[in-house]
Order: C-alpha cells, then sequence, then structure tokens
C-alpha cells in the first residue's frame, strides 16, 4: 500500500465516522423531539380534560340548585288530553328553519288532532344552534319558553308560534331579550315576573339538561318528531299522518 | 421518480399545510361549540356516556394542536402519524355509522344540527375526503424532510436525508 493510497483511505474514514456521528445525532434529536412533543400533547389534553370535568360538576352542582320550570309534563309541555291514544313529541329548536317549516306544514293537521283526542302533543323544544346566531339565540329563547311554561303555561302554544312566526335568520343576531318579553306578553304573559326571568336566563341550566336529554335519547337533529316513542322517519306531513293513524290503530 | 424526489421536501411541505388547514377548519368550530360537538359524539353510538364529554372535549384541542405541529413544522412525522391514525378512526366511526343505518351528519366540521333523511351521500363523501387525508399523512410520515420546517432548522435531517 503506498502512503497516498493510505492517507486517502483515512481521510474517507474520518468522512465517513463524522457522517454517522451525524446521523446518529439527528436519530437522538429525533428521538427527543418525538418524545418532547408526545409528553406535550398528553400534559395539555389531560390538564384540559381535567378542568373541564371539573367545570361539568360544577354546572352539574349549579343545575342541581336550580329549580326546573314548572308545569312540565314528561320533561315538556303537555298540550291536548292527557288520556289521548297518540303520543307526538316534538323536538324543535326556535332558530331553526326546518322546524319553521315542519310547523307550517303540520300545524293544522295537529290541531285538528287535538281538537279531536286523537294525539296529545309534548313539546320539548331544545337549543342545539347557538352555533349558528351571534347571540345564543337559541339558547334565550328556549329560555323564554321555559318561562312562559313556568309562570303562563297557557300562553305557551301561542308563544311557540309567535317565535316561529318572527324567526330570525340563522348567521345573524337572535331576536333581542325585549323583542321575546313583547311576544311572551302578546301571547299573554305576566310582563313583571316574565321579563326578569328573560334577562336573567333563569331558566338556562335547564335548558342545557333538556338538550342533553335529547341527545342522550338518540336524536341529534331538529325537527325530530316522535310517535309513541318511535321517531318517524321525517316531518313530511304524509309520512307523520301515516306514522299517527297506525299508531291511533293499534 | 427520481425528479419527483427531488420535489419531495415541498411536496411534504405541500401537504403538511394542507393538513394543516384541515385540522384548523375541522377543529375551531368543535372547539368552540363543545355542547354541539359532545351531542355529535354521542351520536355515533360507539362509546360509553362516561367517555363521551372527554372524548368530545379532547378532540378538538388535539386536532388543533397537530394543526399547530404541522403549520410549524415540528415533530412532523409524529403529528402526521398521529393525523393518519385520528382519520383512520374517523374513518371506521363513518363506516360504522353506516354499517348501523344511522341517519346522522359525522360533525366532521362541527355539528350543523340538521337532519339528513338519506346519510349515504354524506357517508361516500366523508369517507372519500378521509381517505385522501390519510393519503397526504402516510406520505409526510414516510418522508417528513420538508422545506419551512422547524425540524430541518433543529437540524433532524443532516443532508436532508431521513434517519
Amino acid at each position: 500500500m503506498t502512503n497516498a493510497r493510505a492517507a486517502k483511505s483515512t481521510r474517507e474514514k474520518a468522512a465517513e465516522l463524522r457522517a454517522e456521528a451525524a446521523r446518529a445525532e439527528a436519530k437522538r434529536k429525533q428521538l427527543t423531539i418525538t418524545g418532547a412533543i408526545a409528553a406535550l400533547i398528553v400534559v395539555i389534553l389531560g390538564s384540559y380534560l381535567l378542568i373541564t370535568k371539573a367545570k361539568d360538576d360544577a354546572d352539574a352542582r349549579t343545575a342541581a340548585a336550580n329549580a326546573s320550570p314548572a308545569n312540565l309534563t314528561n320533561g315538556g309541555y303537555l298540550y291536548g288530553s292527557s288520556t289521548a291514544k297518540v303520543t307526538l313529541e316534538l323536538y324543535e329548536d326556535f332558530l331553526c328553519p326546518a322546524c319553521k317549516n315542519a310547523e307550517a306544514a303540520n300545524g293544522t293537521q295537529i290541531e285538528e288532532w287535538v281538537k279531536d283526542g286523537t294525539v296529545k302533543v309534548i313539546y320539548k323544544p331544545v337549543a342545539i344552534l347557538d352555533h349558528a346566531s351571534t347571540d345564543d339565540y337559541s339558547t334565550r329563547s328556549l329560555n323564554a319558553a321555559a318561562a312562559v311554561i313556568n309562570t303562563k303555561p297557557e300562553a305557551f302554544v301561542a308563544f311557540h308560534k309567535a317565535l316561529f312566526d318572527n324567526q330570525p335568520a340563522e348567521g345573524g343576531p337572535g331576536l333581542p331579550d325585549a323583542k321575546l318579553v313583547e311576544l311572551a306578553v302578546a301571547a299573554g304573559a305576566d310582563k313583571a315576573t316574565i321579563e326578569s326571568a328573560i334577562t336573567g336566563k333563569t331558566f338556562e341550566n335547564w335548558t342545557v339538561k333538556a338538550t342533553e336529554e335529547f341527545s342522550k335519547a338518540g336524536y341529534n337533529a331538529t325537527p325530530t318528531f316522535v310517535v309513541n316513542g318511535t321517531k318517524v322517519a321525517s316531518s313530511d306531513p304524509a309520512v307523520v299522518k301515516a306514522a299517527v293513524d297506525a299508531a291511533a290503530k293499534s | 421518480m427520481k425528479r419527483l424526489m427531488a420535489w419531495q421536501p415541498w411536496l411534504t411541505t405541500l401537504a403538511r399545510l394542507i393538513l394543516a388547514a384541515v385540522w384548523f377548519t375541522a377543529g375551531w368550530p368543535k372547539f368552540t361549540d363543545t355542547e354541539g360537538t359532545i351531542r355529535s359524539v354521542r351520536a355515533f353510538q360507539l362509546l360509553p356516556e362516561a367517555l363521551v364529554r372527554p372524548f368530545g372535549y379532547g378532540l378538538p384541542l388535539l386536532e388543533l394542536i397537530l394543526g399547530v405541529l404541522l403549520v410549524i413544522g415540528l415533530g412532523t412525522r409524529v403529528a402526521a402519524i398521529l393525523t393518519g391514525a385520528l382519520m383512520i378512526m374517523f374513518l371506521f366511526g363513518i363506516s360504522w355509522a353506516w354499517a348501523q343505518g344511522l341517519s346522522i351528519n359525522c360533525g366532521c366540521f362541527g355539528n350543523t344540527g340538521t337532519a339528513v333523511t338519506d346519510p349515504v351521500p354524506g357517508y361516500i363523501k366523508d369517507i372519500l375526503r378521509d381517505l385522501g387525508f390519510l393519503a397526504l399523512a402516510a406520505f409526510i410520515a414516510w418522508r417528513p424532510f420538508s422545506r419551512l420546517s422547524l425540524d430541518a432548522r433543529l437540524g433532524m435531517f443532516p443532508n436532508g436525508v431521513t434517519p
């Protein structure tokens, strides 16, 4: 072996060793950074879950301390004769355009059924569209409905209709509290009591509970029509009528 | 192929930015509407009730964290692997909902609360979309070296080679 050759070989070896060291260093960095990120994710998620759990527990205590509205039947407002054979539960959000349409399409028919005693309606309004208004209108309108049921239940059906007649568009602000008070008073509620319950959001915790129960019952969209415990496939009047007729016959 | 591989660091950057955008647009509405997200999770009828709330709280935050990691290019490979794992989980969830005959929206980009009478077209669209995102995540995990990344700055890829 000549000297020149030996020198080259040494240089090559040294370069190889350096590259090897760089690779090892990079690998070590990879492991450290990956481990640190994994640990960070676990810590952030873990503490966030602890915080939200504490918040949920606190909310549950407040909800337990706050009363539900009076005059509820099976968690909703009973409209019609309690002995009617068919029970029609209506889950609606006052901001939901499809609910407004469903009310318009089925309203007359439902009115007839209630009058002739075949059907009792249980209105179970929920608040699932707070993200679709800039001022939590779903929750505010549901709180107002609960306040009406609480103090003046016989005004509920008219108030319910007024809320759909005056439904604001999605994406913007909902009706202001003053307008909710005005509609409730026009429906027959007492101004002083209804105003304090609407502006003070007296039944806000109940609105959360009612919405959670809707979700736990296996429903996830509005409008949802339920006939004698079975969800109706759609709120199309023909489909609803078929379900009610079948339940009346059974 | 060789030419494509010359572009690979930029392709990985592009894939990172696309997935980061996905995580921000999907995670933010879920993060701000926690109750809606929790209802979406429950609608799949997959988790026991005790896990529904923690999952509904945790998922949006994890999505946002992954979005941040991908956009700055830190821990690119682990972020891509977690992204792929979440996509596989979503694909499973959507297929399950379809197989069970559930009529739900996936709530992938937030809970809309709108009724669906025929959910199947939605399921197909969601599955194809998530398969696309899964492919991007797999590409990043395969070749995590990318331009404009913190990883490269930190010297995790000497000579642009994945160790």
